[in-house]
This record gives structure tokens, C-alpha cells and sequence, in this order.
């Protein structure tokens, strides 16, 4: 028999006193994006709170109103538990923010939620905290393992793969944890996505979506733009919106004050 | 025993001219004194039998073989006018379905004991079909036209050759020419056109020939002969000549018709596409 690890972005909701003016913020964030909290997995986290059972009652069957079903509580033990609610939840390493989607600017509302990543395969726990992640803390945050054999600090983030070929039209180059180089093309029809920056040492003719863990400092280099969308942190543009000077030339794509922000490389 | 180079010849957008180009490649192989075959992977919608004129005598086909229904030697259909060049036809009756990896598999190792060089013409798509013609093979032709969603979908194409094919899975990398076909040369002069350099560059794999537009194609084709035999001294069967030159490893410069338009002119007056 074989157990499979699949690692899975998860919302991580912190309720906060009141919870009514809580519950108000969560209605206006489905109001304007109905979909957000569909199919995503969604924590619970009561880290630090010591919030009593009761009130997790009340915050669960608010959620429960809205639809939003918990699969996990983080943060408090499973002992204390009612029968009947989700199960207590160890482990998970904070990444960076969730963005919220908002109609007018399509640039996320950093307030609410943050990203963890609950890797089931190699269990680690975030010890950076329950404070809200500055999008560098993916990087530096430090994790130990729960295995209690061994206490490794990896250096989540700080990974990055080198794509020594074309990325040929279909092929899509996923790579949440940091940067992503490709030496050769990006054809039009195939996707690279990075939780940090896109270097492209050849012509960008696909897609590239640098930053997706909500990083906005990545940044996506190419030595040719030629690209069908680019867009970092959420943030996109697709081709008929570049301006025009720049095609066909190399380039560098930033986020810059809720923009994106395209230059000459020379 | 020869170890024969197999060869496919794919696209993933139908109509660009692979079957074409598999019949032309294969008789000017076989011109050239090698042992040659053409399989059919096309079942359901079996066309290489037609252009090289072999309709009429196709008994077994390709999915008998792979279920065992006959053996290959029954199932090959020699060319009417040239004896070293075989067709191995597709089933029409059969859908793509009836042909398995295991049955491929062992009918192209068979095939590689008997001939130099084996050319599998790929169906359309990037389904079962196209994926076993492209499985077993050692070297693949591209074959794009010069414009985009057939660029795009060569594009694709590639992709799979580098993922799915045995020698990928084995950690090699498939040796891949590219072949321009239906290469007009007015719409080239207009800019209508994709540029055979801007292919060559969005592709990234190095042109082995450029096969202009051209009526003697589909003459060729109607009196079931691969272009290369109907009509030696037409633009495309030089640009298949050519090609096959390439492919059995010549270094000799590609000619791009707009370029020799007025030597093609001269030449075949009132004829040159």
C-alpha cells in the first residue's frame, strides 16, 4: 500500500472579537466574490485565542450559514472538541496572504485570511507564528518537523527550479515555492507559475503568473515579450493591453502601486 | 537483418500534409535504393492507401496485424512501381481503439528486422492514435503550415514527443525536422503568411524542408502517386528530394520557394505554383 503526499493551498479564516462585525467583513467578501470560499479547502484557526467551545460553536455554525464548511480546526486540542465538529488540525506552514478578490482593481484585500500550505507528506509546523505573514515570511520562516525524531529547518521558498528546455504550447511549469528560469521559449498555449519571479531566457509567448502566493515583489523577465498574459500577485494583463513598444523586445514586468509595470531591459 | 529508422510523421492539425509528405518521403527513400515502409496509423480514416494507389489491393491492414489476425508479410502491400517500397494500410472499419501499445509495439520491432527505414503516418489530434505513431519512432517530422494554430499545434506536438515517446521515457531526446508544407509564395510576398524563419523560431527545430503550394500535389494524388514519383521535376517533389536528402543525414541548404521563384519560373514555366 501507498500514501500519496499532495500539498493543497488552504484558507486559513482567524475569527476576531466581535464576531458579528467579523461575520460582516466575511458577508462582504462573498457578496463581491460569491465563489471565493467554494471548493477551497478552509482552516479554522483558533491559535492563541483560547477561545471558549462555546463561541467556536457560534463561529462554526456562522460559517455554517454562509456555506463555508471547515474541514480543520488549527489551534486547539482535539479533546476539547464537540462531537460533530471538524477535527483538530496539526501542521501547515504559513505562506503569504490569500488575495480577496475585488471588482474595481482586481488587487486583493490583505485583511483576511492567510495561505498555509498543509503539506500531508512531510508534516511542518509553522513556528513563525499566528501573525499575519508579511509576504517574505514564506522565505524565512522557519519549520520544524512534527515528527519529534528530528528537528530540520528548511528554508521554505527559497527553492527554485531551472527549466533547461522549451515550454511547448499545453505543457504548464507549476512551481508555488519561489522562482522559475527557463532557458528556451514559452510558446504561445503554456503557462509558468511561480510563487516567486520568472526569468525566461528566450521568447515569452505563453502565459506567465509570477508571485501567485501573493508575492509582489516577483517580478518576470524575458528576453523577448511576446506573451498571450502575464500577471503577478493576481495582478494580469493580457496581450492587447501591453503596450506596444515592447514587443518583441526584452523586458521586465513589476508590480508597482497596484499596477503592473512594464520596462525595457537594455 | 537491417535495424530500420523509424520515422513519424505528425502535425496535431489535420490537413497540413502529413499524409503527403509520408508517401512522398517514403517513395523518394525507397528511389534512393532503401528498404522502405509506410504504416498507416490513420484507422478509422485510412488516406495513405489512396495517394500512393494501393486501394485496390490493401487485404489485411494494420489493426489485423496488431490483434494477430495476420501476419505482417500478408498485410504489406508492395508499391506498383517500386518493388522495395511497402505500405502497411490502416483499417477503415476500426476506430483508433483497436490498436494496442503491446500490438504497436511489437509490429514496429518486426517491421525494423525487415526494412531501413519505417515511416508511420500520424494521424490528426493528440489522442491514442497520434501517441502510438510517435511512440516507438527514432526521429520525427514535423509537419507545420506557415500559420499559426498549426504552428501552435505542432507547438504541442513537440511537447508530446519529448514526453511520451519511448525515447523520451528513457531520458533521450527524439532528433525532430521540421517541414514547411503549402508554402505560398504570393501570400509570402504579401505578409499573409507566417515566414518560414518565424516557424523555424517559434518551433525551434531545425527545417528540413519547404514544400511550396501546389496543384501538382493534388494531381499527384488523384492518380494515386506520391508526389516524388508522378512528377519528378515539379516544385514539391524537389522539395521532398530534397528533404530526404536531409534526412539521410546531407548537409545541403534549404530552398525556400519564394526565394527561387524566378528559377522556379524559368524552369517550369506556366507550371510552378
Amino acid at each position: 500500500m501507498k500514501f500519496k503526499g499532495k500539498s493543497f493551498i488552504a484558507i486559513v479564516l482567524a475569527p476576531e472579537q466581535p464576531f458579528d462585525s467579523w461575520f460582516s467583513e466575511l458577508d462582504r467578501i462573498i457578496e463581491r466574490s460569491p465563489g471565493f470560499f467554494i471548493d477551497r479547502p478552509i482552516i479554522l484557526d483558533v491559535r492563541g485565542s483560547n477561545i471558549p467551545i462555546d463561541d467556536l460553536e457560534q463561529v462554526l455554525n456562522g460559517l455554517g450559514d454562509r456555506s463555508i464548511r471547515v474541514m480543520g480546526i488549527d489551534g486547539i486540542s482535539g479533546t476539547r472538541l464537540k462531537d460533530g465538529m471538524p477535527p483538530s488540525f496539526g501542521g501547515g506552514r504559513l505562506t503569504a496572504e490569500v488575495d480577496v478578490p475585488e471588482p474595481d482593481t482586481q488587487v486583493g484585500n490583505p485583511d483576511k485570511g492567510t495561505h498555509k500550505e498543509i503539506a500531508t507528506k512531510n508534516r511542518k509546523d509553522a513556528s513563525s507564528g499566528e501573525t499575519d505573514s508579511a509576504p517574505e515570511t514564506n522565505g524565512h520562516s522557519f519549520a520544524k518537523s512534527l515528527d519529534e525524531l528530528e528537528r530540520e529547518t528548511a528554508k521554505q521558498g527559497d527553492s527554485s527550479i531551472v527549466i533547461s528546455d522549451h515550454v511547448r504550447s499545453g505543457q504548464s511549469i507549476l512551481h508555488p515555492d519561489g522562482d522559475v528560469t527557463v532557458i528556451g521559449s514559452v510558446s504561445s498555449g503554456a503557462e509558468i507559475i511561480a510563487g516567486g519571479s520568472i526569468h525566461i531566457y528566450g521568447a515569452l509567448r505563453g502565459r506567465a503568473l509570477a508571485g501567485v502566493a501573493g508575492k509582489d515583489s516577483a517580478r518576470i523577465f524575458c528576453t523577448k515579450l511576446d506573451a498571450e498574459l502575464v500577471s503577478i500577485n493576481g495582478l494580469y494583463k493580457v496581450a492587447d493591453d501591453f503596450d506596444g513598444t515592447l514587443r518583441n523586445s526584452p523586458a521586465q514586468i513589476r508590480f508597482e502601486n497596484e499596477t503592473l509595470v512594464f520596462e525595457g531591459l537594455n | 537483418m537491417s535495424n530500420a529508422t523509424v520515422v513519424v510523421v505528425t502535425s496535431g492539425k489535420g490537413g497540413v500534409g502529413k499524409t503527403t509528405t509520408t508517401a512522398a518521403i517514403a517513395s523518394a527513400l525507397a528511389k534512393e535504393g532503401y528498404q522502405v515502409c509506410a504504416i498507416d496509423f490513420d484507422v478509422g480514416l485510412r488516406n495513405l492507401d489512396l495517394i500512393m494507389g494501393a486501394e485496390r489491393r490493401v487485404v489485411f491492414d494494420l489493426v489485423n496485424v496488431v490483434r494477430g489476425e495476420a501476419s505482417i508479410k500478408q498485410a504489406l502491400v508492395r508499391d506498383k512501381k517500386l518493388n522495395n517500397l511497402y505500405l502497411l494500410p490502416a483499417s477503415q472499419t476500426r476506430d483508433k481503439d483497436a490498436l494496442t501499445e503491446e500490438g504497436v509495439e511489437a509490429v514496429i520491432s518486426e517491421l525494423r528486422g525487415y526494412f531501413d527505414w519505417v515511416i508511420c503516418d500520424s494521424p490528426a489530434g493528440i489522442e491514442r492514435g497520434a501517441t502510438l505513431a510517435m511512440r516507438h519512432a527514432d526521429e520525427a517530422i514535423i509537419v507545420s503550415n506557415p500559420e499559426v494554430s498549426s504552428v501552435r499545434d505542432c507547438d504541442r506536438i513537440i511537447g508530446l514527443l519529448d514526453a511520451k515517446t519511448k525515447i523520451a521515457e528513457d531520458g533521450g531526446r527524439m532528433p525532430k525536422h521540421l517541414m514547411i508544407t503549402r508554402y505560398d509564395t504570393d501570400r509570402a510576398k504579401t505578409g499573409d503568411m507566417l515566414a518560414t524563419d518565424d516557424v523555424v523560431d517559434i518551433l525551434s527545430v531545425p527545417l528540413i524542408g519547404v514544400v511550396p503550394e501546389s496543384k501538382d500535389v493534388l494531381k499527384a494524388s488523384n492518380v494515386g502517386l506520391p508526389v516524388t514519383l508522378s512528377d519528378e521535376n515539379s516544385p514539391p517533389a524537389k522539395a521532398y528530394q530534397e528533404a530526404t536528402r536531409r534526412l539521410l543525414g546531407e548537409n545541403i541548404p534549404v530552398t525556400i520557394p519564394e526565394e527561387k521563384k524566378s528559377l522556379f519560373g524559368k524552369l517550369f514555366k506556366g507550371r510552378a505554383a
